[in-house]
């Protein structure tokens, strides 16, 4: 069972990056009959979940009429609605996200959403009839990592697969793999390397992000 | 050859260490282990340096200046050079499939298809697929060990750099270039143009990764543990579930908790 979607260029690198991100999100809309037989008891599978994200980015950010700030704020609004953001910051802090309190944690969140849109919303600008194949799903322990393409025109596709989790009765994705190139792993590998020439200090990564956002 | 004697007995020397520590399953490293870091990070700003002063400039011209066919051209030579090293590892690993995959396109391409200028291989559907020594270590559990930043060639790590040395006194085309000038130029040139392939195909990402990131080096550092990872389990199922990260997993049940909490 394969859907295409037509995705503009890059998005597929886009989303797999937006894919660091979630939030609290309202799923349930979609009623999208699937045909998984996996005893699941969210609303709509996981694969349905990423056919609409993927369908949702093509509106909100591939559009080169949009300015890059709204196309930043609609990258944050997608990764708050599909991505559990809360699990995302705390997993790319390694083990420091239990030095900090809940404050600085809420504050982190929220620079690391505006450096992810900065660093990736622009580039579904370029997209080109690029295509976002969706493939089949695979459960592994608590986590359901579902398979996908992005197929271009000029070279060969790119594998990129999403790592979702059920959060009450939805899923949410906590990590996108690109290629065997975990988001999350990197992100989590270098903002600790941050923190740890800082002497363990948290504040010194969000100051840098802050200056990268430049907020 | 001095410098080959030296290699072999480097590659020979840390190859016993490593297999110390070999096991049935493939190496994953889950965790970047570095401690090298401050000569490390002491190389990688002087390869950056160099880079910026030699390589960038060179793949900036190449990728506005050459056309595309010619590109694949380049990259199609590059790739069949490397061939009997591919065949070589691929039988190594256990995969004598791979290996006459590896020396049909080795044949065609380097005949018909014009010392392997033209692809023809893939046309007839043989695709290609690169093993290197690493990742015959790899494939036999050897963990990568310390990670190193080699001069000019960039970020490595012990299993590695000692699979480099291997696939260099291994390769047919070194030993060739011994006894033939022709060989020697050939070999000399494809040097050249596997470098400025190699910066030509990574010129967007690491552009990418260099504005993006806040740590240049650690970014990197992690990226090559996975993509190491990913060609070591034969990457055509990326983050395949059962290759799934511990300690990522680990860290993700840590977090959920919290989060839900």
């Amino acid at each position: 069972m394969k859907s295409r979607i037509a995705i503009p260029a890059l998005a597929a690198a886009i989303v797999s990056v937006t894919g660091l991100m979630a939030g609290p999100a309202f799923a349930g809309n979609a009623t999208s009959a699937s045909s998984h037989t996996v005893e699941v008891a969210a609303s709509r599978s996981a694969t349905d979940v990423i056919k609409t994200l993927a369908s949702e980015a093509i509106v909100g950010l591939t559009d080169q009429s949009l300015s890059n700030d709204t196309r930043r704020q609609n990258f944050v609004a997608l990764m708050d609605r599909y991505f559990a953001m809360d699990v995302i910051s705390r997993f790319v802090l390694g083990r420091y996200w239990r030095s900090i309190s809940e404050e600085e944690l809420n504050e982190f969140a929220d620079l690391l959403q505006d450096y992810l849109a900065l660093n990736y919303a622009s580039q579904f600008k370029d997209f080109n009839g690029e295509q976002f194949v969706v493939g089949d799903e695979k459960q592994q322990n608590k986590d359901t990592f579902v398979n996908s393409q992005f197929v271009r025109p000029d070279g060969p596709p790119v594998s990129i697969v999403w790592r979702l989790r059920e959060f009450g009765d939805e899923y949410k994705i906590i990590d996108v793999t690109v290629e065997g190139l975990s988001m999350g792993i990197t992100q989590r590998d270098e903002f600790t390397a941050v923190i740890q020439k800082n002497g363990g200090e948290v504040s010194a990564l969000t100051e840098n992000l802050r200056a990268k956002v430049g907020k | 050859m001095k410098l080959r004697t030296l290699l072999s007995l480097c590659a020979g020397a840390s190859l016993s260490m490593l297999t110390a520590c070999a096991s049935t399953q493939p190496a994953q490293d889950t965790s970047d282990y570095d401690p090298l870091e401050p000569v490390n990070r002491v190389v990688h700003g002087v390869n950056g340096a160099v880079d910026f002063m030699v390589l960038y400039p060179a793949a900036m011209w190449y990728r506005d200046i050459a056309p595309q066919p010619v590109k694949t051209a380049v990259r199609s030579f590059v790739r069949n050079i490397g061939e009997p090293v591919n065949a070589l590892n691929s039988l190594l690993q256990g995969d004598p499939d791979q290996a006459a995959n590896s020396v049909q396109r080795f044949i065609m391409n380097t005949t018909i298809g014009f010392l392997g200028f033209n692809d023809v291989a893939a046309d007839f559907g043989i695709a290609y697929h690169s093993e290197d020594f690493g990742q015959t270590l790899g494939h036999y559990g050897i963990g990568g060990g310390p990670y190193i930043v080699l001069p000019l060639l960039g970020p490595s790590n012990l299993r590695d750099t000692a699979g480099i040395a291997v696939d260099y006194v291994s390769n047919p085309l070194t030993w060739g270039s011994r006894n033939s000038e022709t060989l020697d130029t050939l070999y000399l040139g494809s040097l050249a143009l596997t470098a400025l392939n190699a910066r030509y195909s990574t010129l967007n990402q690491l552009n990418e990764l260099q504005q993006t990131s806040i740590d240049y080096y650690a970014a990197l550092r992690s990226l090559y543990r996975q993509q190491r990872n990913a060609a070591i389990r034969n990457g055509a199922e990326p983050s395949a579930p059962e290759f799934e990260d511990e300690s990522a997993s680990a860290d993700f049940d840590d977090a959920f908790e919290a989060a839900a909490n």
